[in-house]
């Protein structure tokens, strides 16, 4: 009798226990968390906040994002040197070449490997340092030259290879009353944009390392042909673009190519949300800019990549929201479509209409395609790409001389690194 | 009595005390230590460098160029907005019909934001008026904010619009306090509504004249708002001012050491021009 009393009261105890400690985990889950998070966004990204949330709330309701979504190009990393001073939020969304800037500091968090896994490997060497990766890539945007497939075919044009080939086209473009490139050079970050693509192509697929060189006084924008040939191209576009460029916003840019007044457009994914805005039925490719050596890759750049703070006082909640941006397929269709980028989870396709999607297939299978990380990483977006740009643009107008452009590159090496 | 009178002025000047301290001195004290330094405004170390980022800004192309387009803003905006100013307050005092209308017209544009005004006039000059080109088949150069030669222009066209009527007011209220009588007895001693204008309206407006120079011209170093929202700086580095070139040096080219000798200089620049320029305009002022 005294063992049954006993045996009744232990296993009272037991489940009262178990019990109790259920409702205790299950408080906690349902604990409210407000997570803050610093987006800084690609002009394709803004609404995606909204997306996120409401896929969050359906599964983790007590989870609650507080956004702070800024531009990527002017605002992201002034906001992160404030974050720096005050406190950083749990999470933030850039640019997988954010992840080389910071990370060497010590602030970001290691994604757990659950998480990253989800995701392509392609994406995943340039967020890694020291063999532990702190950033999770979610999407990609490809770079290059967006065509008019219709005017190509009508005009008989084939896919250029070589600068000597761009060129026929150009010529034959002239002679025949259109403009061969649509450009908007008020916007500075377009002219620092395209210079990468040509520095991509033209230097580092040759040189993977010409950023430590430059860093080491090994070469220089000065004296290195390959990158001054990288910044002449700018001259081929603005000799060849419209008159007005420097007076262009990228919207009336990218309207006048879908109005077929211009055939091609350096530019990169960000022009296909407008592209198809215009008209949904404009046809349209990709080609790599044609490089000196006839063997230029395609570019893309792993764009929104979330980094997590090293010191969250929630990290189960920011694992969660991990989660659900790993694992909802829905949700990654819907932000794809959205900002009418390629995906970078495994299994997921987009279903956008992307008329340029069969080239970028093509460029995949023959291996041409390359990440601008690398480039990004080698020479930095903030404080320097986009300063030599201001030179470049000063050069293209005549208020400075290529070689002062050159020698303003060189006279900023010590900006051109993150670290 | 004293204390007590003590006690309130303190109690007054306290509040008002600690606000400046934090928002004005201890930046500014941070600046200057800053300026010494070269500092990334990331890593933990903060190394002394001494006076080398002011030997170096003084060497340094791009500030230099900056430095220039502010003083010619500057110059612009205080010669244009005065001289129209004070020609739209002659013109609203003088009793013209409607002159309410003209005067909330006027004074609109300065209550919208700088970097909307600025956005406004890039549209305006980019997509709005070419089209008066293609309706008229005119050839007027409309692209101001697009080449380096004219982006100066456009830039004080849109600056002016916002502001002209905002100092238009304090024009407006020194002609409303300056005594009839002294026109009337100017009259009477054979004056001419030009001689009246330059020897009784003028004198008795310096008071005026002091706050909008002084405003105007400080206000003009300062530009920032305007240029972000409308040529970035450009194009190239066309219209960069000190301030974009304070902000792109310290905070996009991680360079906080350099960018805060920068602000020191602006900092002691402004309070320079602001002081040379009271202390010469209050010379002339008219003590009734």
């Amino acid at each position: 009798m005294k063992k049954k009393m006993l045996c009744t009261c232990m296993a009272a105890a037991m489940a009262v226990s178990s019990l109790s400690g259920f409702a205790m985990t299950a408080s906690a889950e349902d604990e409210a968390v407000t997570l803050t998070v610093l987006a800084g966004q690609s002009t394709t990204d803004a609404g995606i906040e909204d997306m996120i949330d409401e896929a969050l709330a359906k599964v983790y309701p007590n989870i609650t994002l507080e956004w702070e979504c800024v531009d990527w190009g002017n605002d992201f990393q002034p906001k992160m040197q404030q974050y720096m001073q005050s406190g950083l939020p749990d999470i933030m969304i850039g640019k997988a070449q954010d992840v080389a800037t910071y990370a060497p500091q010590g602030i970001l968090a290691e994604i757990d490997s659950q998480y990253l896994d989800a995701g392509l490997d392609a994406a995943r060497e340039n967020v890694t340092i020291d063999g532990k990766t702190y950033g999770l890539v979610y999407n990609a945007l490809y770079q290059g030259v967006y065509y008019n497939k219709d005017m190509f075919a009508e005009n008989g044009w084939e896919i250029p290879k070589t600068i000597d080939e761009l060129q026929a086209i150009i010529d034959d473009c002239k002679a025949k009353g259109i403009t061969p490139f649509a450009s908007h050079m008020v916007d500075t970050w377009s002219i620092g944009n395209v210079t990468m693509q040509f520095m991509m192509n033209d230097v580092f697929n040759n040189d993977p390392t010409w950023g430590d060189k430059f860093r080491a006084g090994e070469v220089s924008f000065s004296t290195d042909e390959a990158a001054q040939t990288a910044y002449q191209y700018n001259k081929l576009i603005y000799d060849n673009t419209y008159e007005d460029t420097f007076s262009l916003e990228q919207t009336d840019c990218d309207a006048r190519m879908v109005l077929g007044e211009a055939a091609m457009k350096v530019s990169g994914s960000w022009s296909i949300q407008n592209f198809l805005a215009i008209d949904e039925n404009f046809n349209f490719g990709i080609f790599p800019f044609p490089n000196q050596t006839g063997d230029s890759k395609l570019i893309f750049e792993p764009n929104i990549t979330i980094m997590t703070s090293a010191s969250t006082e929630h990290q189960d909640a920011v694992n969660k929201v991990l989660e659900v941006l790993t694992t909802d397929k829905d949700l990654a269709v819907e932000i794809y479509d959205y900002t009418n980028t390629a995906a970078m989870l495994k299994d997921v396709t987009p279903t956008f209409p992307n008329p340029s999607q069969e080239d970028i297939d093509k460029y995949a299978a023959d291996g041409m395609i390359v990440d601008v990380t690398l480039g990004n990483n080698q020479l930095v977006w903030g404080g320097f790409q986009e300063e030599n740009a201001k030179d470049i643009a000063a050069w293209l107008m005549g208020d400075a001389t290529f070689e002062d452009a050159l020698a303003a590159s060189d006279g900023r090496v010590d900006a051109s690194s993150a670290s | 009595m004293e204390k007590k009178m003590f006690r309130q002025y303190l109690t007054l000047v306290i509040p008002g005390l600690i606000i400046f301290t934090i928002g004005i001195i201890v930046p500014l004290t941070l600046s200057v230590r800053y300026s010494v330094t070269s500092w990334d405004g990331m890593s933990v170390e903060k190394p002394f460098v001494g006076l080398q980022n002011y030997i170096n800004l003084f060497k340094d192309k791009e500030f230099l160029d900056a430095f220039w387009f502010t003083i010619k803003f500057t110059i612009g905006n205080t010669i244009i907005q005065n001289v129209l100013a004070l020609l739209f307050a002659v013109a609203l005092d003088s009793g013209i019909r409607a002159q309410k209308i003209y005067r909330t017209a006027l004074f609109v544009p300065c209550l919208i934001s700088a970097l909307i005004v600025g956005f406004v006039w890039l549209k305006m000059f980019s997509n709005v008026l070419p089209e008066i080109n293609k309706i008229f088949g005119t050839k007027i150069n409309f692209l101001l904010f697009g080449s380096s030669e004219t982006v100066l222009g456009g830039l004080l066209i849109a600056n002016n619009w916002q502001w002209v009527g905002y100092w238009m007011l304090i024009y407006l209220a020194g002609l409303q306090s300056v005594p009839a009588d002294l026109h009337e007895a100017a009259k009477v001693d054979g004056a001419n509504a030009v001689q009246r204008f330059f020897h009784v309206t003028v004198p008795m407006l310096a008071p005026s004249i002091t706050i909008c120079v002084v405003g105007i011209t400080t206000g003009s170093l300062k530009v920032y708002d305007l240029l972000v929202s409308s040529t970035k700086g450009g194009p190239g580095r066309a219209s960069t001012s000190m301030i974009y070139q304070t902000y792109i040096t310290a905070i996009n080219g991680r360079q906080y050491g350099y960018g805060s000798a920068m602000t020191v200089t602006l900092v002691l620049m402004l309070l320079l021009v602001a002081m040379l320029q009271v202390n010469s305009l209050r010379k002339k002022e008219v003590q009734m």
